[in-house]
């Protein structure tokens, strides 16, 4: 536990010192912050933006950060001097995940701020944001260990979460994609954002996301074992 | 593996696709001294490396501290430090904060920071941050990351590579230190100056094979073909005679006469000896 908490002090100080990683963090909460406040006057527009924006966040930032974290850790040959000084591979996993787990929680809590919430709304916003950023990360740390380099890392996950963070958000205008998005876990937890809560599907698409990237992961991993 | 030795080698053998880079390695390391490990690029220097610190499988026997190195953990990872030929430190952090890792890491207290950072030089800089620093100044701050929890093995993956001569001299006094207080240090290299100056012992690689193993100034001797001596006399007349029983005579008269200046036996440098031994030159 203390390698991971060593783990986790770095990555909260070098992240404050990573402008991109940064910017990722705050963009979607930022952006559905100006949006709601601009079109706070006009019928239902301003209640849209947030479970809309709450999605992108939760698709498309773990994945793009958690990669990017462990990609340029590989690249940089960090990540052997921390193995090399008695980290296990499994140990800084672990650390990633939650360390990516609680950034994108707490940025994602400014989604809470923005509009008066009930408490049964905000438990299952939050549990949401959890899973959704849970499914993300692993997404990301999948690519994380099978790209080289940040390049390379970047060039696979940045696509790959903009088809997750907007594909729900364009099935709003065309009824085939609508139907793709209801396969995504972006697309489910869309509607759990948007105060329809969680139903049998959503729990079902979502948990079948996480239960298949993980195993992903675990093949990945004996394969790469972070080289 | 004797009582003595911290790294044995026997017999190993490690293959990149088709491509077999070493082909049965063998070696020993003692305690307390500067084994240089001599090869041109490409020899298989940083794979034997990679082995002994547990990052790659290989064939034969590997061990450290009398673990195989397929089963290294946290306990010999404590007893071991590594200068590797990329740093691996993190650029937006500042020097205290890449220690304060480590030392969190290896559960040492952050008092030994700031006398690490003394040991290398780095005091007064705890505050910059790493990419601000130059490739000296980052090199030593990976020493001083790698001495930060005192280890009793130290690996130095060409630590001088690509330094100005009076930071690589500064590191050379550190190993000497080092080395004065115990600790045994595995050092590789393509500097033969470096090597005849700072190691005990050295093996050099060659096409996946040690080549040779032992003293520097032993193996010079061994390769001595050149039994030519070079002799200056006081009048500046520089002379130059076989090792021969029939040159003795003259050379006792120059001695008897007082007019012998300095007289020197030309032994190869490792360099030399690399050559003779390889055909191959080793810093190419």
């Amino acid at each position: 536990m203390k390698t991971i908490a060593a783990l986790l002090i770095k990555q909260c100080k070098d992240s404050l010192h990573n402008l991109p990683s940064l910017m990722i963090l705050i963009i979607y909460p930022a952006v559905a912050f100006i949006m709601s406040t601009a079109m706070q006057g006009e019928e239902k527009m301003g209640d849209i933006f947030i479970p809309m924006f709450a999605a992108m966040h939760c698709s498309f930032a773990p994945l793009v950060i958690s990669s990017n974290i462990l990609s340029e850790e590989k690249e940089k040959g960090t990540l052997r001097s921390l193995v090399m000084a008695g980290v296990s591979r499994i140990q800084y996993l672990v650390s990633l995940f939650i360390f990516v787990l609680i950034a994108v929680m707490l940025t994602g809590s400014a989604f809470l701020l923005m509009k008066p919430v009930t408490s049964f709304y905000a438990e299952a916003f939050a549990a949401a944001m959890l899973l959704g950023s849970a499914v993300s990360a692993v997404i990301g740390m999948c690519i994380g260990l099978y790209s080289k380099n940040v390049t390379a890392a970047n060039g696979i996950a940045v696509p790959v979460g903009l088809v997750f963070a907007l594909l729900p958000m364009l099935g709003q205008f065309n009824s085939s994609l609508s139907k793709a998005a209801e396969f995504t876990y972006s697309g489910q937890l869309r509607t759990v954002f948007e105060g329809g809560g969680f139903t049998t599907q959503t729990w079902l698409v979502s948990v079948a996301y996480l239960a298949a990237l993980s195993f992903l992961l675990v093949i990945l991993f004996r394969r790469k074992r972070l080289e | 593996m004797t009582d003595n030795s911290v790294i044995r080698l026997h017999e190993v053998k490690r293959s990149f696709g088709e491509k077999q880079v070493l082909k049965g390695v063998s070696f020993e390391v003692n305690k307390g001294e500067i084994f240089g490990l001599l090869g041109p690029s490409g020899a298989g220097k940083t794979t034997i490396i990679n082995i002994l610190t547990g990052q790659l499988s290989c064939g034969g026997c590997a061990e450290i501290f009398g673990v195989s190195c397929g089963k290294i953990g946290r306990e010999v990872y404590r007893r071991t430090g590594a200068v590797l030929d990329n740093c691996g430190l993190y650029e937006r952090l500042t020097c205290a904060d890449n220690l304060k890792l480590h030392a969190r890491i290896h559960r040492v207290d952050f008092s030994r920071i700031q006398e690490a950072l003394t040991q290398v030089g780095l005091e007064g800089c705890e505050g910059k941050k790493v990419k601000a620093l130059s490739k000296g100044m980052k090199q030593r701050l990976a020493l001083a990351r790698a001495i930060l929890h005192s280890p009793e093995l130290l690996f130095l993956d060409e630590p001088t590579s690509g330094l100005d001569p009076a930071t690589a001299a500064e590191i050379h006094l550190l190993m000497n230190s080092l080395r004065g207080s115990g600790t045994t240090i595995f050092l590789t290299t393509h500097n033969m100056d470096e090597a005849y100056r700072m190691c005990d012992r050295i093996a050099l690689l060659s096409e996946g094979n040690i080549a040779e193993c032992g003293e520097p100034a032993e193996l010079c001797r061994k390769y001595c073909s050149n039994s030519e001596l070079s002799i200056v006399t006081n009048d500046e007349q520089k002379l130059s005679l076989e090792n021969t029983p029939e040159n003795a005579e003259a050379i006792a008269a120059l001695i008897r006469d007082s007019k012998l200046k300095s007289i020197h036996s030309s032994e190869p440098d490792l360099g030399t000896v690399f050559l003779r031994l390889t055909g191959k030159e080793l810093d190419k």
